[in-house]
């Protein structure tokens, strides 16, 4: 029984509402992906510290797909001898609930990826430490997410191009 | 110390000779485009506009990041990569950097009528 079969049987029995799956890429590199709701997502945070304390907190990545948010954290288990098990953890929120709990003390590091996604997406994630702004501008305005891909992300009069000569030249001068 | 220096003395002598395949500036050449519309699709930094009524393109290359995917993806090699590289300039819509202003946009307009009804003509 390989890493990642062991780690996927280990989660189905610990966490059965969980939808668990490995995927295989056309180099042979096993990926296994979850999808859990957001009730058990910090208890799974949780077991993943507790099934390697050295687990390796990759990157967060925040996405519009319509009507809910995803959430999706890579993670990389047990690499001390290669290759690691690769961990991708999905959540997904409700666009008019976007909220989370906050997993900065499991993963210290989470506490940056919250952050971009809070002004990113505008996931609220409970009982963060920090809730600053950490790429935007000061004076970005309130309300508008730029990964929005609905009415809450960049407006049109927002967007700027330096324009093309030709149509400078045919409009203006 | 008693070397000569191993640098090259650029504006005394020629600048260091490019290599084969450099990617210099953009090269148009207006009667071979067909418009196509490929180079615009596959442009990451917006240099092209596209003139449907003549069915040409208006190139900026003051905007050009030397990717060469346009010229790869011309089908009659309408676009090639030059040697020159020394493309500094006090203005930024400088003649050297633009391919088809307006008012040559409008000679080819009107030279395309021509052919058209030239070519009406002959099939009457």
């Amino acid at each position: 029984m390989s890493k990642e079969e062991y780690f996927v049987e280990l989660v189905k029995k610990t966490f059965p509402n969980a939808d668990v799956e490995i995927k295989e890429n056309k180099w042979g590199r096993k990926r296994v992906w979850v999808k859990i709701p957001r009730e058990s997502f910090r208890a799974f945070m949780k077991f993943l510290k507790e099934f390697d304390e050295d687990t390796h907190y990759s990157i967060a990545i925040e996405e519009d797909i319509g009507d809910s948010i995803d959430f999706t954290i890579h993670f990389l288990l047990k690499f001390e001898d290669a290759p690691g098990i690769s961990l991708l953890v999905k959540t997904t929120v409700p666009k008019d609930d976007p909220v989370l709990p906050d997993i900065s003390d499991i993963f210290p590091i989470s506490l940056q990826f919250e952050r971009e996604a809070m002004e990113m997406i505008g996931i609220d994630f409970e009982n963060a430490p920090d809730k600053r702004r950490l790429f935007l501008p000061d004076d970005f305005p309130e309300g508008i997410y730029p990964l929005r891909l609905d009415e809450k992300g960049i407006p049109e009069e927002m967007v700027k191009n330096a324009g093309h000569p030709y149509l400078l030249r045919r409009g203006g001068k | 110390m008693f070397k000569k220096p191993a640098t090259n003395l650029f504006p005394k002598t020629e600048p260091v000779p490019v290599p084969e395949g450099f990617r210099g500036k953009i090269v148009y050449n207006v009667d071979k485009c067909v418009g196509c519309r490929m180079c615009v699709t596959v442009c990451p930094a917006g240099v092209f506009v596209y003139l449907p009524e003549i069915r040409k393109v208006a190139l900026w290359t003051g905007r050009c990041v030397f990717c060469k995917q346009c010229v790869d993806v011309c089908p009659t090699g309408a676009l090639q990569m030059s040697d020159e590289f020394l493309l500094a300039s006090y203005d930024k819509y400088d003649d050297k950097f633009i391919y088809l202003t307006p008012e040559e946009a409008e000679e080819i307009k009107r030279k395309q009528e021509e052919l058209k009804k030239a070519k009406a003509k002959k099939s009457q």
